[in-house]
């Protein structure tokens, strides 16, 4: 029997069970919209991750300082009062002398001050003492060596000693943030923002883009001028907008800074600081009015290879060391960030999809349970055909393109729901990105489903035997 | 001597029935000329359906030797025995048969589908046969929407579209009134006439003696001219 013949035969058996196909496919419909949807939400949370990434150059390294926590009775840390040092160490009583028990060699202990080269380090690791050292290095933290200790702020010389022995960088910059009161334009009373001090490149560096005026300059940095420039969030709560904040004043901490730049709208950012809302000014400025000495700078680093990126840190650590050799830097790649938050979106997809290939068999086996059904139903007609001359084949055919026919159509069907569906699950705050990928791979599941699940009702259809078939009731 | 169409001997066909064997058929020899109208007469469970679906090629046998139209049956392989089917023998059963939700013309040119033909040309190849029995106002129809007496006039167009050698009824006129029974009867006359072989299974005498030839089926045996 020719193929367009049994096409035709599918077609016209199909427009006359309307009803018993648009059931049979409810399994695929939801399977197929589930897959789209997913996809959709996947994709979503995809580009929701690149927007709250887009202030980050990919080859970013932001390196920065912390120091470790040392009032009173702490565990790995120095400074001030007593004080454990890292696993794999003796018990080290800061500020006093302790010569440990056996094996280990005497290291004047740290107090506060800025290390040296092998300051704060008490190695020792025989004995009963090594284990008992080991246990609290591993329970606290610790390698071993004092680390963060001491007081350290990076400097715009950390900087340059990055930018020059660190091979394989296109950028550096240095930056902060401090909490201040702000206050002018329409604000009646203080408020406090969030004021970043940065260097001129800052904005090229973090993809900010200008709405008014220009970002800080060279010069405002040399000169510590009072200058500006808003978030523009920022610049609408103080000034209503931003045009009216443009070349404004704006009192931080009493003084005033004229605003040089409004930015243009951000957006939520996962990492860096969140321009929207800040405040930033010129590097210098800051230090001399608003904060001193006292701030943790980040540095940035941009690689200009993204491949090469663990190299530089590795490097970064390494030129980091030869100036603050007990000093352990928090060192984080935006690359990195991005993707583990593109896979931890990733697995959250695939067990998204995981779920709507489970009611794509559940689909699957509605509709072989249908054309079981259905082969039962019309064991007379396949009686009929086999006599007249219907082949094995033919009849297999039949039945398969139908089951296949019926799981396009639940599979068009659910593409439409998914359609129809997204913008109510948009209202969820839900960013979906509908896609034709989607909608092929929803359509391709259909197709795979059908297919499988039709063939064994197709075989048996066509394995019957003609003189049976027909003397069925 | 007149070619056979049908020629079988010593056919021998047994059910299985809760262990116990069944011979349904025993040692039949039987045969058919080219252009004879045969009735096989026989009471019900005499074996004569049995016959005919292995006549038909619809069903096997235990042994013995079938050759339809010099085809050796009982060699045949099911995949031979479809295209048998389809191009040597025409089908017309008690309750018709026809497929619910097809038309008559879907009906009437299936067997040619199923030969490989396009549906333009199938259509042109049964037209004949369709002005022939009176269907031509009826083709759009569906077979619910026939008399019985329409309905085995479709299924006989079925049959005889294919042009086979041999024309299989089982009891033709079992579903229908006298009037619509004669009717088809009369036509089986006329496609006699023409030249169509035809063997008939009836368990009605009367029905029987339309044929040019009747043959007895009782208990499995088959016993040559009652009348």
């Amino acid at each position: 029997m020719r193929f367009s013949e049994i096409l035709h035969l599918v077609r016209l058996n199909l427009t006359q069970n309307k009803f018993k196909v648009l059931l049979t496919s409810i399994g695929i419909i939801v399977g197929a919209a589930t897959i789209v949807i997913v996809i959709a939400i996947g994709r979503g949370g995809k580009a929701d991750v690149a927007e709250q990434f887009r202030n980050l150059n990919a080859g970013a390294i932001d390196i920065s300082y912390e120091q470790a926590q040392s009032s009173g009775f702490s565990f790995g840390g120095g400074g001030e009062g007593m004080s454990f040092p890292g696993g794999g160490n003796m018990p080290d009583f800061s500020g006093g002398n302790f010569t440990p028990p056996s094996g280990g060699d005497f290291i004047p202990p740290s107090g506060g001050e800025r290390p040296e080269r092998g300051s704060g380090e008490i190695s020792g690791r025989s004995g009963f003492f090594s284990g008992f050292g080991e246990m609290f290095g591993g329970m606290f933290g610790g390698d071993g060596e004092t680390k963060n200790t001491q007081k350290i702020t990076l400097t715009t010389d950390d900087m340059d000693d990055l930018a020059t022995y660190v091979p394989g960088l296109s950028e550096t910059t240095i930056s902060y943030t401090t909490k201040q009161d702000i206050y002018g334009g329409n604000i009646e009373e203080t408020e406090s923002y969030t004021v970043a001090g940065t260097l001129s490149d800052y904005a090229d560096l973090s993809n900010l883009s200008l709405l008014f005026g220009e970002y800080l300059t060279d010069a405002d940095n040399e000169n510590k001028s009072k200058v500006c420039v808003l978030g523009y969030s920022a610049a609408k709560a103080i000034f209503g907008s931003p045009e009216d904040a443009y070349d404004s004043l704006v009192y931080i901490d009493d003084r005033p800074y004229t605003v040089a730049g409004v930015l243009a709208e951000q957006g939520t950012v996962e990492a860096g600081i969140s321009a929207d809302e800040a405040i930033f000014i010129p590097y210098a400025t800051g230090i001399k009015y608003l904060t001193g000495s006292d701030i943790s700078p980040t540095i940035t680093v941009i690689a200009a290879d993204v491949n090469d990126i663990q190299t530089v840190i590795e490097n970064v650590k390494a030129v980091l060391a030869s100036s603050y050799p007990d000093a352990e830097f928090t060192i984080s790649d935006a690359g990195s960030k991005m993707e583990a938050a593109n896979k931890s979106n990733e697995t959250l997809t695939l067990m998204l999809i995981a779920m709507a290939s489970i009611v794509f068999v559940i689909g699957g086996i509605g509709i072989m349970n249908v054309l079981f059904v259905s082969v039962k139903e019309r064991t007379k007609e396949i009686g009929i055909l086999k006599a007249i001359g219907g082949s094995r084949k033919d009849i297999l055919l039949e039945f398969l393109l139908e089951a296949c026919c019926i799981s396009m159509i639940g599979g068009v069907l659910g593409v439409l729901v998914s359609f129809l569906v997204s913008p109510v699950i948009s209202t969820f705050s839900i960013r979906m990105e509908m896609s034709v990928t989607g909608a092929v791979l929803a359509l391709c599941f259909s197709l795979v489903t059908g297919t499988v699940f039709g063939f064994y009702p197709a075989w048996k259809a066509s394995k019957l035997v003609p003189v049976e078939a027909l003397a069925s009731e | 001597m007149s070619e056979q169409i049908i020629s079988m001997q010593g056919i021998c066909k047994s059910y299985q029935m809760g262990g116990e064997t069944l011979n349904v058929l025993k040692s039949v020899d039987f045969s058919v000329n080219k252009g004879e109208f045969t009735a096989i007469l026989g009471p019900s469970g005499s074996g004569k359906s049995t016959l005919m679906n292995i006549i038909g090629c619809m069903d096997s046998f235990d042994s013995g030797t079938y050759l339809l139209n010099g085809i050796p049956i009982h060699e045949a392989k099911e995949r031979d025995l479809v295209k048998i089917r389809n191009e040597q023998i025409g089908f017309i059963f008690q309750n018709y048969h026809l497929i619910p939700t097809y038309t008559v013309m879907q009906n009437i040119i299936m067997p040619l589908l199923m030969r490989g033909e396009d549906r333009k040309t199938a259509e042109k190849e049964c037209q004949e046969v369709v002005e022939m029995l009176g269907l031509a106002e009826r083709l759009q129809h569906k077979p619910s929407e026939l008399s019985g007496g329409q309905r085995q006039r479709v299924a006989i167009a079925r049959a005889l579209c294919s042009k086979p050698s041999l024309l299989l009824a089982d009891e033709p006129t079992g579903a229908l009134d006298q009037n619509s029974g004669a009717e088809v009867l009369r036509l089986f006359t006329k496609l006699h006439e023409m030249g169509n072989t035809i063997v008939m299974i009836t368990h009605d005498l009367n029905v029987a003696k339309w044929a040019e030839r009747t043959v007895r089926i009782v208990d499995g045996e088959v016993f040559e001219d009652a009348g």
